[in-house]
């Protein structure tokens, strides 16, 4: 959201700037007061994500000291990891346009694809052979990026509409992590020093620095994301094919790679977030991560990005992820039942597009009174 | 001669934007009174606040004398006063008759649509607008664009106004259709109907209009009878110089040949059949016809956007077989697209995006944007091509129409292209943005790119071709050099494919 | 088959009912040459098994159990899962009684829901007998053998206390809030542990059944109280998700589970988890199925009540050895 306000700060400087002699239109110094105040609120409202995030640590805070404890802080930030790291997935899809609801599936896949590596081997010709817990991960995350490459094709090349070709994704995706293991758990992910292959903790349980390994992994991630999106023609790309699909053929743009490159993306994430609550959770069973796609979406939603496609920030989708989690665990903290907390976490989710939506509006009239 | 809506005194200011200063205008009983200024000069404007959907900021309103408050449209139309906008707001999944009707439909009884009843006044309402053969249950999504055109003015004949507002109401329509709506004025007018009419088209409303005013940087700088004027003063008023600069003559040597076509063929409901053409360096080459002609099909297939059945295209002398968008790019193609909301802008990127979007690969330091490298070109077309922007970073939507034309051209000029395709380039443009669409593309020419472009208007495509063809059915039907190309000779060709045997 | 005239069939009906006890006795001879004795119901030699999801070992056990005991008697076998969906279910009910089921074997996916499909069979001449989980009404299935969760539960409780040494903080994980088992557990549990006063429970929380989110929210728990020095969940894979958050910790937690499934017996043996609650699984299903073959060759008689509740065994480092797929071995 730090993204979001400054990039309203660059329009909104832009605009001051522009000399006047360049156009009768621009504005002029005596602005009057209720366009000031239509851009403070359009700028509270960018900032919505933040404000309801700083909101939230207060109201829980004052109910229990535990809640801003640093241990509390890591914990919670933990949680909202697997959350922002598939969240950060399915956002390159909806800035497409489209929309990944298998998501939760390809992590429940990849988790079970990398528990049974781990667990029993892999069967060859020639015998059983254990990969190390590097490989493991690699192999587990490529299985994400190639159902996600599947999802691709079929919606670039088959011309099915994205949300029936991830939905049928979601079934085929949970049934192939069920298959796996016959619908059994991996029990006992730790591996053997004979096999070469103990460690898999690594990235779901162990800290570096006194911070989670999946904490770091979900600030890389991030990072690398909102380079790929707001710094490498790649990420334009993904925005213009969002935000006008023809307009963006007629730049030359090859729509159907971006299109597919987004859902191997998407998969991939959701393949390593998978992997990360297996790894904490030290076994592997195929129920991982069931219904998470529908967080992840609301992560994105709620932070901004538009289901239309074009518009939204990698930003945005992290502070929607830290609200979501930050929510929940506080209402676990200060022991709110489990209807109470479905109940809250889907009215702030409505909230969120009602506000997004109250943004739009104050931001196309603002366009208007600058045009 | 009585006047029935008066604005007096009328400002608004948008924020610190001043966009009408002061304005008091007169529009006469029964009178087709036009509306003319470039974009941006205030006409939108006013004529938001006389419907309704707009407040002033101060002034007022009389009505037949009488002050009014027009708080809404709903307020505006109870007092008579109809618009038809530019933009259509009709309901592509419905038939022709339910649009004329919605959201007023007739009643049988207290609850049910009386559809037979909606059908036979639809019926009628169509006969008055020509169109007799148009059944009222098509869907209008099915209407060619023009036609929807004309159901939008249908839904205010249905109504009871006595002004009715028309902002660019020919835009999309072939000059028959024009013809039609303007024998529909003149009825109008008869029913002592006042008209209020904006538009660009100066052969167009020269033949219908009354009183003309003109509107330059929010102010009305010129009020007088149509027939006390003639099509010079109108332009100098609107731009303030001479109008023989308006369209500018491209008079450069004509070189190798750039652009190559023969024997194209697309299949589909608008087919293009059989067209060579040549396009050489330092030419303008217009393409005249009717819509539906095949024009806007022709040129997406030479940039790739459509896949043809037969024929080869080649570029600088080059055959490019693979006809895909980045082929033909790459060989020297751009096209700028008729109708850029749709296909030019990507409405959610800022000026600076859309400029660069063909090009983002050359803007890359290790992989990465270059933002000084962005900001720099995107600046330098800005310049260039005298785009007026309130800022790199800004909205593309908030420029008017003939910057964010300039916006798509300055996109289309990045690709270094050697022919550039211009589709309806002047097209819902203002005035003063025409006449410097029209210097660029002769500049082009004389740089030595190859210009061709498609165009709806006969002064337009005399004035500035090089060289003529008319399109129509998909067929190349004439062609024409500067020196022998007259108006009866192109609207003759564009109506009928027999042409093309006698002019050989 | 064909040589079998219906009035013979009749006549065997009338034969089984008079002589249903010694049919009940000798059920298990020969089974493929038997549908002459057997009863008319018995259009087909077909058992169908209805559970929730296999992903969870318990109903994984139950469903191989049933599957086994019905193959070794004789019987072909369906096996479908329900996904603890009633409509699912329904549809799965259908198809046994278009394909003429000897019998169903229901772990059923709702107390209530289930009731009109269970009826439906019962309308079309097919038993019904459900394991694990009970309906709210009787005289629709012919058997309901579950395991006593109460009784269970009150085991479980019990050592808990006794881990405990009867006093300090505890958190309890409570399963699907509209599955009956999980209220039944929870009130088991606190039948025992409200009677000791320095016991006390500090938080609450349902992680419906599942593994993550018994994790998160264990985590979470232990954040707000860091004190707890227990907890108990209220099936085993939430134990398991607790034992994982315990673990991250690095405290000393007790956790006991409930159901005996084999990944938590051997975490007991590992000394890692300190108790659970085995269901007979295996043994109830094998149970039902016994029971559903003599109901058939008696001609549609039981002489077992409708209601069995079979009671659990605690598991603990004691026994844990013994325990092998939901049954401890010699019990």
């Amino acid at each position: 959201m730090y993204g979001c306000v400054l990039e309203g700060w660059e329009k909104m400087t832009d605009t001051h700037v522009a000399p006047p002699k360049k156009a009768a239109a621009a504005p002029q110094p005596d602005e009057p007061k209720n366009t000031a105040l239509a851009r403070a609120a359009l700028l509270l409202l960018r900032g919505r994500t933040l404000v309801v995030l700083v909101l939230l640590i207060i109201i829980f805070s004052s109910i229990s000291s535990e809640y801003l404890t640093q241990s509390n802080l890591i914990l919670m930030t933990k949680h909202v990891a697997i959350n922002a790291i598939l969240a950060i997935g399915v956002t390159f899809v909806i800035l497409t346009g489209g929309i990944d609801l298998s998501v939760g599936s390809i992590a429940g896949l990849a988790s079970m694809v990398a528990g049974g590596l781990l667990f029993k081997g892999f069967d060859m010709p020639g015998g059983t052979v254990f990969f190390s817990v590097a490989v493991v991960i690699l192999i587990g995350i490529v299985v994400g990026a190639l159902v996600g490459a599947v999802n691709g094709v079929l919606i670039t090349r088959f011309k099915v509409a994205p949300f029936i070709a991830t939905l049928g994704m979601l079934y085929v995706a949970r049934g192939a992590a069920q298959l796996h293991s016959d619908g059994g758990t991996y029990p006992d992910l730790a591996g053997t020093e004979a096999r070469g292959n103990t460690g898999f903790g690594f990235i779901g349980v162990d800290s570096i620095l006194g911070i989670p390994v999946a904490v770091w992994i979900m600030v890389v991630v991030a990072a690398a994301a909102i380079i790929v999106t707001t710094k490498t023609p790649f990420g334009k790309r993904i925005f213009a094919v969002g935000g006008n699909e023809r307009a963006a053929v007629l730049s030359g743009i090859r729509v159907n790679r971006i299109k597919i490159a987004v859902y191997v993306i998407s998969g991939a994430c959701a393949a390593l977030a998978g992997l990360l609550l297996t790894s904490e959770l030290g076994a592997a069973y195929p129920d991982t991560a069931t219904t998470y796609e529908l967080n992840a979406i609301a992560a994105a939603v709620l932070g901004g990005t538009a289901l239309a496609g074009g518009r939204g920030t990698i930003i945005g989708t992290v502070m929607g992820a830290f609200v979501i989690g930050f929510l929940s665990d506080g209402l676990v903290l200060v022991g709110v039942s489990t209807f109470w907390q479905s109940v809250v976490k889907g009215a702030v989710i409505v909230f969120a597009v009602i506000t997004e939506q109250a943004q739009q509006r104050l931001q196309s009239n603002l366009t208007k009174r600058t045009a | 001669m009585p006047e029935i809506l008066e604005a007096r005194n009328i400002s608004k200011n948008y924020g610190g934007v001043r966009a009408l200063k002061d304005v008091t205008f007169t529009a006469y009983r029964g009178k087709v009174n036009v509306l003319v200024g470039e974009n941006g000069a205030g006409k939108s404007t006013l004529m938001k606040i006389l419907s309704g959907s707009e407040q002033p900021t101060s002034g007022e309103i009389l009505l037949e004398g009488e002050p009014v408050q027009l708080g809404s449209p709903r307020d505006a139309q109870a007092r008579g006063i109809g618009i038809i906008h530019q933009e259509l707001s009709l309901f592509p999944n419905m038939t022709i008759a339910e649009n004329l009707f919605a959201g007023r439909e007739l009643r049988k009884g207290s609850r049910f649509v009386d559809a037979a009843g909606q059908r036979r006044q639809a019926r009628e309402v169509l006969q008055r607008l020509g169109q007799d053969r148009l059944d009222p249950g098509t869907l209008v999504g099915d209407l060619p664009i023009g036609q929807q055109q004309l159901v939008e003015i249908g839904r205010v004949l249905l109504t009871d106004v006595r002004v009715l507002i028309m902002d660019e109401p020919t835009s999309a329509l072939s000059n028959h259709e024009v013809d039609v709506l303007f024998d529909v004025m003149g009825d109008l007018r008869r029913d002592d109907v006042t008209v209020i009419y904006i538009s660009h088209k100066l052969d167009e409303f020269r033949r219908i209009g009354d009183w003309v005013t003109v509107f330059r940087d929010g102010s009305l700088v010129a009020h007088e009878s149509m027939s006390r004027t003639d099509t010079g003063w109108i332009v100098r008023q609107m731009v303030g110089r001479d109008p023989d600069s308006l369209y500018v003559r491209n008079s450069s040597p004509v070189g190798d040949v750039l652009l190559d076509v023969r024997g194209l063929t697309v299949p589909g409901t608008v087919k293009v059949d059989d067209v060579s053409l040549t396009v050489r360096a330092g030419e303008v080459v217009g393409i005249y016809g009717l819509m539906g002609a095949g024009r806007t099909e022709l040129v997406e297939t030479l940039m790739g956007m459509r896949k043809a059945s037969a024929g080869e295209v080649a570029i600088k002398g080059k055959p490019e077989p693979k006809g895909t968008v980045q082929a033909r790019m790459a060989a020297g193609l751009a096209l700028v697209p008729e109708d850029r909301q749709r296909d030019g802008l990507v409405q959610t990127m800022s000026v600076r995006e859309n400029i660069l979007l063909a090009t983002l690969a050359r803007m890359t330091r290790g992989g990465l944007l270059n933002g000084g490298a962005e900001q720099r070109t995107a600046k330098d077309k800005v310049g260039e091509l005298a785009i007026k922007i309130p800022g790199l970073g800004a909205l593309v939507t908030a420029l008017s129409g003939g910057n964010q034309q300039k916006v798509v051209l300055a996109r289309a000029l990045l690709t270094d292209p050697v022919v550039l395709l211009l589709d309806e380039p002047t097209r819902g443009i203002d005035v003063g943005a025409k006449s410097q669409i029209a210097s660029l593309m002769a500049d082009l020419a004389a740089q030595g790119f190859g210009v061709l472009f498609i165009s709806s208007e006969l002064a337009e495509v005399m004035a500035m071709a090089d060289r003529v063809l008319v399109m129509a059915r998909g067929r190349v039907t004439a062609e024409f050099t500067a020196e022998n190309v007259t108006e009866e000779a192109l609207v003759s060709a564009s109506a009928s494919e027999s042409v093309l045997e006698a002019a050989k | 088959m064909k040589y079998l005239p219906s009035r013979r069939a009749l006549l065997a009906v009338g034969a089984a009912s008079v002589l249903a006890l010694a049919a009940c006795g000798g059920g298990d001879d020969e089974g493929s040459s038997g549908s002459g004795e057997s009863a008319a119901p018995a259009a087909s030699k077909l058992v169908v098994i209805i559970t929730p999801s296999p992903d969870n070992v318990f109903f994984k056990a139950e469903q191989d159990a049933a599957a086994a005991q019905a193959k070794k008697l004789g019987y072909e076998t369906l096996v479908l899962s329900h996904d603890d969906d009633p409509t699912k279910q329904s549809q799965q009910f259908d198809t046994a009684i278009s394909r003429k089921a000897a019998a169903i074997i229901l772990d059923n996916a709702g107390a209530d829901a289930s009731v009109t499909a269970i009826q439906r069979a019962k309308d079309a001449n097919i038993p019904t007998f459900l394991i694990d989980r009970e309906i709210n009404k009787t005289g629709v299935a012919v058997a309901q053998i579950v395991s006593n969760n109460a009784q269970g539960a009150g085991l479980g409780g019990q050592e808990f206390a006794k881990l405990m040494g009867n006093k300090g903080e505890y958190a309890e994980l409570t399963g699907k809030p509209t599955d009956t088992n999980a209220g039944v557990r929870s009130k088991g549990y606190h039948g025992i542990l409200d009677q000791y006063p320095d016991l006390k429970m500090v938080a609450q929380q349902s992680a419906n059944w599942d593994q993550a989110e018994a994790l998160q929210k264990t985590q979470t728990i232990l954040q707000a109280h860091p004190n707890i020095k227990g907890i108990i969940a209220g099936n085993d894979t939430m134990a398991l998700g607790a034992w994982a958050a315990v673990q991250a910790a690095k405290k000393d937690i007790v956790v006991v589970g409930f159901d005996g499934s084999p990944d938590v017996v051997s975490s007991i043996q590992k000394k890692a988890i300190k108790a659970t609650v085995l269901q007979p699984a295996s043994k109830i299903a094998e149970m039902a199925v016994d029971q559903a073959d003599a109901y058939i060759k008696a001609g549609g008689k039981t002489d077992q009540p409708e209601k069995q509740s079979i009671d659990c065994v605690l598991v603990n480092p004691d026994n844990a050895d013994s325990v092998k797929n939901f049954a401890v071995e010699g019990s």
